[in-house]
C-alpha cells in the first residue's frame, strides 16, 4: 500500500505552486475540460474519483445515494471547469470542495437515520493511523495534523466529524450532549485555534 | 467579535459543513458576489484539506463514468439545440457576409480556398454550390464543406484544420427530419478529403436546412454512433447572389 502510485495524484491540500506533475497533470486536464474535451474529462475522472466517491460515501454512508451526488458533482465540474483558478486553489482542493459540499447538502436535505453508534470517535481515530503513510510527506497535512492535536480533545473531534462525516450542529449537539449554542462555540473557539497555528 | 471575524467564522462553519441549512444557503449564493467572503471560503477549503487524506479511497461502480457521460452529452445536445436559434443563424449569416466580401483583408488563404471550391462546381450550373464554414470559437475556419445540391456531391477541404495523431475527424448531420441525434455522415480520410458521394441519400431541401457538425473522435470514428469528442458546427449557404437572397 505505502508504494501505490495512485494516491499522490490526488492529495488533497497540496496547495503549494511549485509542486511537480501530479498537481500539475490535474490542472492541465481540468483546463481541457475547460474546453469540452471528452477524453480529457475521462482522464479526470479516472484520477479522482475514488477520492471523491470515498468522501462523498463517508458522509452519505449510502452507496446509491453516493452514486447520484457523485454524477451531480462531475456534471457540476464539466460546467465549471472554467472558473478554476490555478491560482486560487489546487485542483484536488477545488473538485473534493464541490463533492463535499454537495454531499452535505444532500445530507441536509435528507438526514440519514440518527447515529447510532458509540463506536464513531474510535472509527475516526483509527483511520487516522492509516492515514499516515499516505500524508507524510506533505508538510502542509503534518502542520494540520499537529495543529489539530493541539486542540482539547472534544474540539478536535467535532472538527473532524463535522468535516469527515458531515455531521451537522445538532448532531455534535447530541452525541456531546451539549446545547447547540455551545457547539457553536466550542467550533468557533477550534477553528480560531486551528487558524492561529497554522499561521505561527 | 468584529464584522472581520464574523465573516472568517461563517466561511470556517461554510467549508466545516457546520451551518444552519438557511446560513449555509446565504453564504453560498453571497460569496458569488462577495468577494471577501469567497476568498475566505478557499483559504479554509486550503487549510482543512488535508483531512480528507484521512479519507479511504473508494472506487466507483464501473458503469458510473458512462452514467455521468451520457447527462453531459445530453446538456451539450441542449446547449447546441439552443444556440442553433434565430440569433445563432443570423450569427452565422453576418459571418458568412464576413467571410464573403472581406476575407481579403481577413485571410487571403481562405478566400484562396473559398475559389478552389467554388470554381469546378460552378462549371456545371444551373444550382449554385452550398458552402459550410466549419470555425472553432469563431476564428479562422477549421473546414469548408461544399455541397452540390443537384448532384449530392460534396467536397470537405481543412482550411486550418490539420490531422490529429491517434484521433480522426468525423462528419454529422443533424436536422429536425432525421430525429434528435446527429447521423454520421462518414469519417474523413487521413488527408481529411471524404467521399464525394456521402451525402447522395439525403433529399436537397433537407440538406439546406441541415447543421453540419465535425466531431474529434478515435480512430476509426465515434464507437457509440453519436459524437463523443469537441464538435464544431456549420450551416450550408449558398454562394451567389441568387441563392442567398433566397435563404435570407
Amino acid at each position: 500500500m505505502s508504494d501505490n502510485p495512485q494516491p499522490s495524484s490526488t492529495h488533497c491540500g497540496d496547495t503549494s505552486p511549485a509542486t511537480p506533475s501530479p498537481n500539475d497533470h490535474l490542472r492541465n486536464l481540468l483546463q481541457l475540460v475547460a474546453q469540452s474535451d471528452r477524453p480529457a474529462f475521462a482522464q479526470l475522472y479516472e484520477a479522482t474519483s475514488a477520492k471523491l466517491y470515498g468522501t462523498v460515501l463517508r458522509i452519505l454512508k449510502e452507496r446509491s445515494r453516493t452514486d447520484d451526488v457523485i454524477q451531480d458533482v462531475y456534471v457540476t465540474i464539466w460546467q465549471k471547469a472554467a472558473q478554476f483558478k490555478a491560482s486560487r486553489a489546487s485542483p484536488i482542493t477545488w473538485m473534493v470542495a464541490i463533492a463535499r459540499h454537495s454531499a452535505i447538502d444532500e445530507l441536509r436535505r435528507q438526514s440519514r437515520a440518527p447515529h447510532e453508534s458509540e463506536d464513531v470517535l474510535s472509527q475516526i481515530s483509527a483511520d487516522e493511523t492509516g492515514a499516515h503513510e499516505h500524508i507524510e510527506h506533505e508538510q502542509d497535512a503534518r502542520q494540520l495534523h499537529a495543529c489539530l492535536e493541539e486542540l482539547e480533545a472534544n474540539h478536535q473531534n467535532m472538527v473532524r466529524l463535522a468535516y469527515l462525516d458531515g455531521w451537522s450542529r445538532a448532531d455534535l449537539a447530541a452525541y456531546f450532549e451539549q446545547p447547540v449554542n455551545t457547539v457553536k462555540t466550542w467550533l468557533h473557539r477550534a477553528l480560531k485555534q486551528l487558524k492561529g497555528c497554522l499561521a505561527s | 467579535m468584529t464584522g472581520h471575524d464574523d465573516i472568517d467564522m461563517l466561511a470556517a462553519e461554510y467549508v466545516l459543513g457546520t451551518l444552519e441549512v438557511d446560513e449555509r444557503a446565504e453564504a453560498a449564493q453571497r460569496r458569488k458576489h462577495d468577494s471577501n467572503l469567497d476568498a475566505q471560503i478557499l483559504a479554509w477549503e486550503a487549510r482543512l484539506a488535508p483531512l480528507c487524506n484521512e479519507i479511504q479511497d473508494v472506487a466507483p461502480g464501473p458503469d458510473l463514468l458512462e452514467r455521468i457521460e451520457r447527462r453531459i452529452a445530453v446538456l451539450e445536445t441542449e446547449k447546441d439545440a439552443s444556440e442553433s436559434s434565430t440569433t445563432q443563424l443570423l450569427g452565422l449569416h453576418r459571418r458568412l457576409r464576413f467571410w464573403r466580401w472581406s476575407t481579403a483583408f481577413a485571410s487571403a488563404a481562405a478566400l484562396a480556398l473559398a475559389i478552389m471550391l467554388v470554381v469546378p462546381f460552378d462549371s456545371t450550373p444551373p444550382q449554385p454550390p452550398f458552402v459550410a464554414v466549419f470555425s472553432q470559437n469563431d476564428q479562422q475556419p477549421a473546414f469548408m464543406l461544399a455541397v452540390d445540391l443537384d448532384n449530392r456531391r460534396l467536397n470537405v477541404q481543412p482550411v486550418t484544420a490539420e490531422p490529429l495523431p491517434d484521433r480522426t475527424y468525423q462528419l454529422w448531420i443533424k436536422s429536425a427530419e432525421l430525429g434528435p441525434d446527429p447521423r454520421s455522415v462518414g469519417v474523413l480520410n487521413d488527408d481529411l478529403s471524404l467521399d464525394a458521394d456521402a451525402l447522395r441519400d439525403y433529399d436537397p431541401d433537407l440538406l439546406k436546412q441541415a447543421t453540419f457538425g465535425i466531431s474529434i473522435e478515435p480512430p476509426g470514428g465515434s464507437p457509440t454512433g453519436q459524437p463523443t469528442g469537441p464538435a464544431i458546427h456549420g450551416y450550408l449557404y449558398p454562394t451567389d447572389q441568387r441563392g442567398r437572397s433566397q435563404h435570407l
